[in-house]
């Protein structure tokens, strides 16, 4: 061709300050976009759609059974998506929360051996709650301080941190701690949190988190030097802020809930500590926090959206007969589109015209 | 907050869409509906895949009984607050019996039965039914040392021929023993397997190695493959897969099998095999459920009624004389007269035991009650179906222990 540049056949430009109710057009599109593609896969295993979406809904919501256990499955998603959030706002990419959530588990569970028997339940609970808090919040301040200190990569050093502490649980649930076969004894009924409105009350207990997240992020000197750093590392030094302090301060933080989320599933749902004391929650919360904007009440929604996703798609199984992986897909595409609409409301696809000027564009 | 309440808004949506045209279908007349719960999917080809095959089989009996079985399988449920979720699932789609087919599935069974009186819950290789104080939760074990036992005279056949014929000496003849765990279950079996060969090569000898995992693949090869190292020129396995059957093989060593028929893996070295037969124990709760009687609260059924069966052999491979050898043991061991744990025939530190607890009360995994030696044998599974033979008897060399 003679022509001098070569325009794309599509470019990208940034978008800013697209309309709101654009941006809600956009984000309900893919979701209708996920549905059709999960129509889709769906029509592949030889079910009917509509009858497969409506045991989904019906399956997390169809009886008050049903919403109680959506509602367990949602507590450890929305605690750790609250822990994470302070990280992900200084650009501090934990994800260790897996670790994190094991360590506080192993901690409470260690003083549960400790203790009980010798305390009534409330005391033996606090403490487990607070050994919890203190053993996430090592496991979480490790990496933090390594990263002030000499820069280490955080990504990696967290994700490994997870292994470690997950292969500590497996040689204790097998070893010193075992009971028989492997399994470690269920926690005596005064570990165990009591149950309000038969729901155990780590519910209480992340609706709280919510709140006090909300508060520290937004309004605490804290919360606005984790935005400084997160915003401009350099920034902040300028300001004279101690950007390591603080870094390993709110890693402490962080693990230090997902360590109190990690006490709530051993002692509220699992009632024993077992290696799967995490179940993948520790990564799945990444997408809520993520999805959520970091934003400690959208996250109520999103992570409940997510447990009755997977509370949902079980029963998929249950009664469509299709394997497990069928709703993983489904819950993959939803996520997919649900993520990656964000970037159609960032960015906008132009086309290109053969008149100068007269720019098509599309979504 | 805009986004939650669309969101919130979507999923009003979806529900006033969908709700209406869905629901939990009952089971019509006279089908009975089964949920089972496994820790894995049949493509473990071991222990989950031979339940598939006890319910199919249990199915295809009942059905000509004129009795029709609706089953809602959950695969690959862990031991943890999911299997709690899927009892749950199950009991509220109808279902009037739930099996769980993992010992550890039991603790999360617990939870849901007293919720749902009139559900009968099992939980299969389990122990507690007899002092959870409920009614519809039941254990069920088959007495798979009585395969065993025919396993090991198989075996024993093998390593006798090779002494005859030469290639091996006397005291060359050592099984290598892949086991999970060292519990009860595990050492009863090879206990049993040992004692059958035994009884037809009696210079054997038996290494036992723990992978301390009911299931890892590459572990459970790793114990094989040093086991061959260690001399032993005949593996056999309490472990959920088949790479010791390849490894035994690939190093030239001979191979029983459990679970499933692994000849096809592993041609040149497997020799038989044994397995539970779950269909017989599915068949008659699922019938007794039909007809509204009661199910045993714990079962334990072996040779006699065919609840635990040798797997084809490998004919190619059989010492002569081995099929009548196992049938002259067979129906010995079903009338009575011969017992797997005959005390005259072995011994533990140097001397006949004599005395021997079953039963563990008081929850420390000694066990304190129920004595289990008299009538000249250690009766195995007579105190619960679940076995409980623990001792470590002479001939068995232990090369590590896993809890």
């Amino acid at each position: 061709m003679g022509e001098k540049t070569k325009t794309p056949l599509i470019r990208l430009a940034k978008r800013d300050g697209l309309n709101p109710s654009a941006a809600w057009g956009i984000r309900l599109a893919s979701i209708l976009v996920a549905l059709l593609l999960g129509s889709l896969v769906i029509l592949i295993t030889g079910n009917n759609p509509f009858e497969a979406y409506g045991i989904i809904v019906n399956g997390a919501l169809g009886s008050e059974v049903f919403v109680r256990q959506t509602i367990k499955n949602a507590i450890p998603l929305l605690g750790c998506a609250i822990a994470i959030a302070p990280c992900f706002k200084m650009r501090f990419w934990n994800i260790g929360a897996e670790g994190q959530i094991t360590a506080g588990a192993l901690a409470a569970t260690f003083i549960m051996r400790q203790m009980v028997g010798k305390v009534p339940s409330v005391v033996l609970l606090l403490a487990m709650g607070l050994a919890a808090a203190i053993g996430g919040g090592i496991w979480g301040l490790i990496p933090a301080f390594f990263k002030a200190k000499w820069n280490t990569n955080e990504t990696l050093f967290t994700l490994m941190m997870n292994y470690i502490i997950i292969g500590v649980v497996s040689w204790l649930q097998i070893g010193p701690w075992t009971a028989n076969q492997g399994r470690m004894a269920q926690f005596d009924e005064a570990a165990c949190l009591p149950k309000v409105m038969n729901i155990h009350c780590g519910w209480i207990i992340v609706l709280v988190l919510v709140v006090f997240m909300f508060i520290y992020m937004k309004y605490s000197k804290h919360g606005y030097e984790i935005s400084v750093i997160g915003d401009s590392e350099n920034t902040a030094r300028y300001a004279g802020m101690n950007v390591g302090y603080i870094m390993m301060r709110t890693m402490f933080l962080s693990g230090a809930i997902c360590g109190i989320v990690g006490f709530i599933v051993a002692s509220g749902a699992n009632n024993t500590l077992s290696a799967e004391v995490a179940n993948g929650v520790g990564f799945t919360s990444i997408t809520v926090a993520w999805l959520s904007q970091l934003n400690p009440f959208v996250m109520i929604a999103i992570s409940m959206m997510l447990a009755v996703l997977e509370k949902g798609t079980s029963s998929l199984n249950t009664w469509l007969a299709v394997p497990a992986s069928v709703s993983d897909i489904i819950i993959g595409l939803l996520l997919f589109c649900m993520l990656g609409c964000e970037f159609f409301i960032n960015y906008k696809l132009i086309f290109r015209s053969s008149h100068n000027g007269k720019e098509g564009e599309a979504k | 907050m805009k986004r939650m309440l669309a969101l919130l808004l979507c999923l009003a949506l979806a529900c006033a869409l969908f709700v209406g045209c869905s629901g939990n279908k009952k089971a019509s007349g006279d089908t009975i509906r089964v949920g089972l719960i496994c820790i894995g999917d049949e493509n473990d080809q071991g222990y989950t895949y031979n339940f598939i095959r006890g319910k199919d089989a249990a199915t295809k009996a009942l059905k000509a009984k004129g009795i029709n079985v609706e089953w809602i399988v959950k695969w690959n449920i862990g031991e943890s607050s999911d299997c709690e979720d899927a009892n749950i699932e199950l009991a509220e789609a109808g279902c009037q019996l739930v099996i769980n087919n993992s010992f550890g599935h039991e603790d999360y069974m617990l939870k849901v039965a007293p919720d749902y009186p009139d559900v009968q819950f099992v939980s299969c290789t389990n122990q507690q039914s007899w002092n959870d104080k409920l009614d519809n939760t039941h254990n069920a074990f088959a007495s798979i040392y009585e395969a065993r036992y025919l396993a090991g005279v198989v075996a024993g056949m093998k390593l006798q021929q090779m002494i005859d014929e030469g290639k091996i000496k006397a005291n060359e003849a050592v099984i290598g023993y892949v086991g999970a765990y060292s519990f009860a279950e595990v050492i009863s079996g090879f206990t049993s397997y040992y004692l059958g060969a035994r009884s037809v090569c009696p210079s054997v000898t038996m290494k036992v190695q723990f992978t301390g995992s009911w299931s890892d693949a590459a572990a459970e090869a790793t114990a094989a493959d040093a086991l061959c190292d260690a001399g032993c020129v005949l593996i056999s396995q309490h472990a959920d897969n088949s790479t010791p059957a390849t490894t035994a093989q690939k190093k030239g060593a001979y191979f029983t099998s459990y679970n499933n028929d692994m000849t096809e893996v592993a041609p040149d070295a497997c020799l038989v095999g044994c397995r539970i037969d779950w269909s017989i124990y599915f068949e008659e709760i699922i019938e007794a459920i039909a007809k509204g009687e009661t199910i045993p609260q714990d079962w334990c059924k072996g040779l006699a009624d065919g609840a635990v069966v040798l797997t084809p052999y490998n004919d190619a491979l059989l010492a002569p004389g081995t099929k009548e050898k196992v049938e002259e043991a067979k129906a010995k061991i079903i009338s009575g007269e011969l017992k797997v744990f005959d005390t005259t025939t072995f011994t533990v530190g140097g001397k006949e035991l004599t005395q021997a607890f079953a039963l563990d009360t008081d929850g420390d995994f000694v066990p304190d009650s129920v004595e289990a030696v008299y009538d000249g044998c250690y009766n195995e599974s007579t105190a619960q179906s679940a076995p409980y033979f623990a001792l470590a008897i002479d001939g068995i060399e232990w090369l590590n222990s896993a809890f």
